[in-house]
């Protein structure tokens, strides 16, 4: 096949010519179109969010602070310890001990129940792997995003303040809100 | 049976041209083509394929149906396909049928992520199932063993357990119960599956149908690292992975090296990595003050030993315990001979052999090596039992047998556990194996008074003769393998003679001319006995088997010499002789006398607690560095896996710091640095570095260094008239023998706890019903005074008019019965409690 130059030319689309009144004229019309823009804005009113007071609800598929779950009926914990998210994590920021469960001191549903269960939050990246990779729906990610504090150790969150019901302190969004 | 010659063929595995050695197994051999074909019971170290799992189906041109590749050799020319649709579609038949029963437990199986099962059905299964009913159940998890846990839903019935128990440990305890579906795995009568290689199950089950009690959910495989190195605990020195979690070790595997373990590890090995996180281990140097042993900083305790060891001038006394690497050892040995100027040090708990002697049995020509002991025409195990004194190498010698048609012969005073499987067995008289080696000597060459010699030994002349006669005309490879133990006489004249008969015999059958495949194969008391020998920790040689300027004491001289207040200070290198060496009371009274004891201990054994003036910590199996060197000649290299406990230094350190202290020139900075000095030292070790020595080891006799090796003592020799072994008369001679079970690491690993031994002494029915004494019963045993009570433990195949004792048991032992004149073996009488 031979090569056919003509094919390869782009046509280049090139707006008016500047220059006179004319383009004066274009500039200020284009001027007012942009500005008409923003002062139907001001006709709007106010759309400022005064946060920490006022919280705009989060949806329900939002990544925020995990939470660890229990059986609502026995009240055994979901979690067995399998450690499946601490392998899914790409942050590196969970840790999972795990024990057998006992007939005297039965934890979990299964054979073994994690004795320690740590995430450290500031290293998290809230990217759901976590809840992805539970074969147990034990952990899912909730809709807290408040995390700061003024100590990094505090930041790793034990099993107990993960299991625990947190503190609601954002708004989940309705149904078609 | 001769090591067969193994010639190449080509075959075709999808559609590429493969060379491979004729006889592989079609599944072996497609790895050499980078064709993966999936199997679960397949497993080359088991022996003979089975077939059972059917995963491993291929088509083959020619053959109408599929064939399993497992068992399946190549041939010549032979087409093989993997990949077509007909393969798939069995392949994925297969993995749902033995998915049917397995229950989806993978989250919490500790299995879960190393698990071929796993893979497998990744890999070549459908993804789905079609089963609707409800699976297989069993109770779960139930306990095979103390040690391991079963799961008899996950089984997929692969066989390999089972094959194991029967086939290559022959313990014959595991088999399967029922038919079909109901199949699982356990013992016969329901009794838990307690043998010294039981551990080995685990790691080939290729499910989590087998796991381990210990490491029952202790991490998963993505929280793990592995460590190689090499465990110190016996002279099999097997390599081991340590798995490593938080800087703990949590579960020991095997590391596969043919030509040492040939990928099986004891029970002891597995499991007593657990010693080394419990409260009784010593972790910082202790110190004695107003007689109790207290922490003390390292500056004080450093100060403290060079004290001591200054104040007694050149009286001081030196051991070195199996478990001390070379480099350990050498640091040892330059600080008696170069700061303190002594040469008593000793690593031999008894007997004394010139540094000629020495380098014949040693010698590269006369050396067999453990892979030798699969290929051999007949193999003599001469006064050692292997699976206490060398585990792994119990195996080596079944697996010869079984697979290749080795003839053994077993010639000890205590029966062994591989008398089922020997062609022939030969019973001595406990410490008469001087006398029984001349008469073997004899036997061989068909000259001298077999009989009288037999009589001597306590042994069956017509025996002897058969097992001269059986050495003589089984071939050109023959191998010895031989217990340091033969060696340990008080008098050097007749450890002296006893190795000459050895030599003497072993010139007989050709084993000295440097054949592959023949030779001698010493098993010696320590864990790196071969290694210290070599380096020179003994007080009649120097490094490399030369003969020094001035020969010191021997282990046992030094215990009389520290009695009789001749030796003011002992330095115990890993080695308590209180616990583990012959002759407790001569031990315990030089103890106790001794103005100064420095020790090495990881744990406080009763010698070291009683009167140790210094303790510092030594180093767990997975923390150590350094060298050891294989009975066969290998050296291999200990890794650390792990940290050390906080503060603590390791034992060469300790050492140089001491040289340093009384005023040597510690020359090493690192461990690696007295390996070089060890390497310059000895001549055949020349030129060996870390990397040479890498993961599997080298041995020194393949190395051109090698030619350096002193000429020994080779003959010819005319041998003594040995000691005759005493007649019973009413009373018992007196034998020992230390279990594999015997050990500190035993008695503290909480997992292995329940297998610490009690003292047993074994008795021949015969000789007990003369003293009305049944099986079971509590026991007294009395020499000259001294009582040992026992249990009564009756075997038919114990020889008459010898009782059994083991040894390491603290007051129990059967050192504090043998007399301080060893020279006649020690005898007993034994009555009902």
């Amino acid at each position: 096949m031979t090569w056919n130059p003509d094919s390869d030319v782009v046509e280049v689309a090139r707006g008016p010519e500047p220059g006179g009144l004319g383009g004066a004229y274009r500039v200020f019309g284009e001027t007012l179109r942009g500005l008409k823009t923003s002062f139907m804005r001001v006709v709007e009113g106010t759309h400022t969010v005064e946060y920490p007071e006022e919280k705009i609800p989060v949806y329900p598929r939002w990544r925020g602070r995990h939470k660890l779950h229990k059986f609502e009926d026995t009240g055994l914990e979901k979690c067995v310890g399998c450690s499946l998210c601490a392998a899914a994590c790409p942050a590196d920021c969970i840790r999972v001990v795990a024990t057998e469960n006992t007939p005297e001191n039965r934890v979990s549903g299964g054979e073994r129940y994690a004795a320690v269960y740590e995430i450290n939050m500031s290293r998290c990246i809230f990217c759901g792997y976590c809840e992805i990779a539970c074969p147990f729906d034990a952990i899912t990610m909730g809709s807290d995003f408040e995390l700061a504090d003024y100590n990094r150790s505090d930041l790793i969150f034990t099993k107990e303040m993960l299991l625990a019901e947190p503190m609601v302190r954002t708004p989940l969004r309705a149904e078609g809100e | 049976m001769p090591r067969p010659e193994i010639e190449q063929i080509t075959f075709t595995v999808d559609g590429r041209e493969v060379e491979a050695p004729a006889g592989t197994m079609l599944a072996d051999a497609a790895k050499l083509g980078d064709v993966d074909i999936p199997v679960f019971c397949y497993e080359p170290k088991l022996g003979a394929p089975v077939g059972a799992c059917r995963m491993c189906l291929v088509e083959i041109e020619g053959i109408p149906k599929l064939q399993t590749a497992c068992s399946t050799p190549v041939r010549d020319g032979m087409v093989v396909d993997t990949q077509n649709p007909r393969v798939k579609s069995a392949q994925e038949s297969v993995v749902e049928f033995l998915l049917l029963n397995h229950p989806l437990d993978c989250p919490v199986c500790d299995k879960g992520g190393e698990c071929p099962l796993q893979d497998i059905s990744f890999g070549w299964g459908r993804g789905e199932t079609r089963f609707v009913e409800p699976k297989r159940h069993f109770q779960k998890p139930v306990e095979l063993s103390p040690l391991i846990a079963i799961d008899r839903e996950r089984c997929i019935l692969c066989y390999r357990c089972v094959r194991f128990s029967q086939e290559v440990s022959e313990d014959y305890q595991l088999i399967l119960h029922e038919r079909g579906a109901d199949t699982f795995v356990g013992t016969f009568d329901g009794h838990p599956y307690v043998a010294p290689f039981s551990g080995n199950i685990m790691e080939l089950c290729p499910v989590g149908a087998l796991t381990s009690q210990a490491y029952r959910f202790r991490a998963r495989p993505w929280d793990i690292e592995q460590s190689g190195s090499v465990c110190t605990m016996c002279p099999g020195q097997c390599n081991v992975s340590y798995t490593v979690r938080d800087d703990r070790v949590v579960r020991v595997l095997n590391r596969q090296n043919d030509a040492v373990d040939d990928g099986w590890l004891c029970d002891r090995g597995r499991f007593a990595y657990q010693s080394t996180y419990v409260d009784e281990r010593v972790t910082g140097p202790l110190v004695r003050e107003n007689g109790r042993l207290v922490e003390a900083s390292w500056d004080r305790a450093l100060a403290t030993a060079a004290k001591l060891i200054d104040a007694a001038g050149d009286r001081v006394g030196a051991l070195a315990g199996g478990s001390a690497s070379n480099e350990d050892g050498w640091l040892l040995r330059r600080l008696m001979t170069e700061v303190v100027g002594s040469r008593d040090f000793d690593s031999r708990p008894a007997g004394l052999l010139s540094a000629g002697l020495q380098a014949a049995l040693d010698a590269p020509e006369a050396q067999a090596t453990v892979e030798d002991l699969d290929w051999a025409h007949a193999v003599l195990v001469l006064d050692t039992e292997p699976v206490d004194d060398m585990p792994v190498l119990d195996l080596r010698l079944r697996k010869g047998i079984r697979r290749n048609g080795v003839r053994l012969a077993v010639a000890t005073s205590r029966p062994s556990a591989l008398d089922p499987n020997a062609e022939l067995t030969v019973r001595f008289a406990p410490g008469a194996g001087e006398a029984f080696v001349c008469a073997l000597d004899a036997a061989i060459g068909g000259v001298g008074d077999v009989t009288g010699l037999a009589a001597a030994a306590g042994a069956d002349p017509e025996a002897v003769e058969a097992l001269g006669r059986m050495l003589r005309e089984a071939g050109d490879d023959v191998i010895v393998v031989w217990g340091e133990r033969l060696t340990h006489i008080a008098d050097p004249e007749r450890a002296a003679n006893a190795a000459r008969a050895l030599l003497k015999a072993s010139g007989r059958l050709g084993l000295l001319d440097g054949r592959t495949g023949s030779g001698l194969l010493q098993v010696p008391s320590g864990g790196n006995g071969r290694g210290l020998r070599e380096i020179g920790v003994l007080p009649n040689v120097a490094p490399g088997f030369s003969e020094p300027a001035k020969v010191g004491r021997s282990s046992r001289e030094i215990a009389t010499a520290t009695s009789a207040g001749e030796l003011d200070v002992l330095h115990l290198l890993h080695v308590d002789p209180v616990a583990t060496f012959p002759d407790r009371a001569l031990w315990q009274s030089a103890l106790g006398k001794a103005r100064g004891v420095v020790a090495h201990a990881a744990f406080l054994t009763e010698g070291v607690a009683a009167h140790a003036d210094v303790v510092f910590p030594s180093e767990a199996s997975a923390e150590k560095e350094g060298t050891v060197t294989h009975p066969d000649g290998r050296l291999q290299r200990l890794r650390p896996a792990v940290g050390k406990p906080e503060g603590t230094l390791p034992t060469w350190q300790v050492l140089s710091h001491l040289i340093t202290a009384l005023g040597g020139r510690a020359t090493a900075l690192t461990s690696m640095m007295v390996t070089t000095e060890i390497t310059e030292a000895v001549p055949f070790y020349a030129g060996i570095t870390h990397d040479e020595i890498g993961g599997f080891g080298v041995r020194w006799q393949d190395r051109d260094a090698s030619e350096d090796f002193p000429a020994g003592d080779t003959g010819p020799f005319s041998l003594d008239a040995p000691v005759a072994a005493a007649s019973p008369n009413g009373a018992l001679r007196l034998g020992s023998f230390r279990s594999v079970w015997s050990s500190p690491e035993v008695r503290h690993a909480p997992a292995l706890k329940f297998l610490a031994p009690k003292q047993r002494a074994e008795l021949n029915p015969d000789d007990a019903a003369d003293r009305g004494i049944r099986h079971g019963q509590r026991v007294l045993v009395t020499a000259d005074g001294t009582v040992v009570s026992a249990t009564a433990h009756l075997r038919t195949t114990s020889p008459r008019g010898s009782v059994f004792l083991e040894t390491g048991l603290g007051d129990e032992s059967a050192s504090a019965l043998q007399s301080t004149e060893a020279t006649v073996p020690s005898m007993v009488t034994v009555e009902s409690a």
